[in-house]
């Protein structure tokens, strides 16, 4: 899993059939010394918005438990972070 | 499976309620193996009791689900051990080609590793 913070939502308007309108977040993830510059489009599995920093998985098998199978994206947010220490 | 060292712990009150009983913990991998996206660590699940510090094993996909019981927890990482000792035989490391992903030479951590 990696650790991110969310960076905004993601709307398209004509989209594939298999994308069925979930809620799409642009998430940053975080490096050590800062934050990395490629983002990653993550279906929301949970409720979160803009500036909650998160947990996605990747994966298939991830997709198909939290989403659906039908689902064309397999990067996945699994948990919204409200503390964490860490030792840099 | 990936060698590394915890360097954090995170807490997540709203996650996947398949994880509700499972500590999540940051763990930096060495040398030879780089987290996608620049990202240089990764969250795991931890099982074996693993604390901030300690040299891990981790592996990934399929058989990190299985090690919380089964393949229906929606993760892709987890802790299976914690390393007592590594030994390396430098002169045998190639950091260079040995395996896709390696980048850094892993010898100078690893090494600390097993002094712990």
């Amino acid at each position: 899993m990696l650790l991110g913070r969310v960076v905004g939502r993601l709307w398209a308007a004509r989209q594939a059939e298999s994308l069925g309108g979930r809620k799409l977040l642009l998430v940053r993830p975080e490096t050590a010394s800062g934050e990395s510059a490629r983002l990653v489009v993550a279906v929301d599995g949970l409720d979160a918005g803009p500036g909650d920093r998160v947990i996605v998985a990747h994966g298939s098998r991830v997709r198909d438990l939290t989403v659906g199978p039908e689902v064309a994206d397999k990067d996945v947010v699994i948990g919204i972070v409200d503390g964490s220490e860490l030792a840099r | 499976m990936i060698l590394g060292r915890v360097v954090g712990q995170v807490w997540a009150t709203r996650r996947d309620p398949r994880l509700a009983r499972t500590k999540l913990l940051v763990v930096r991998p060495h040398g030879f193996y780089e987290p996608p996206l620049g990202t240089r660590h990764l969250v795991a699940t931890d099982e074996v009791h693993a604390g901030i510090g300690d040299e891990v094993v981790v592996c990934l996909g399929k058989p990190a689900r299985e090690s919380l019981g089964s393949n229906d927890t929606p993760v892709d990482a987890a802790i299976l051990g914690v390393v007592d000792r590594v030994d390396l035989d430098e002169e045998r490391l190639s950091p260079a080609g040995a395996a896709p992903g390696i980048r850094r030479p892993l010898a100078a951590a690893v090494v600390s590793a097993g002094r712990r």
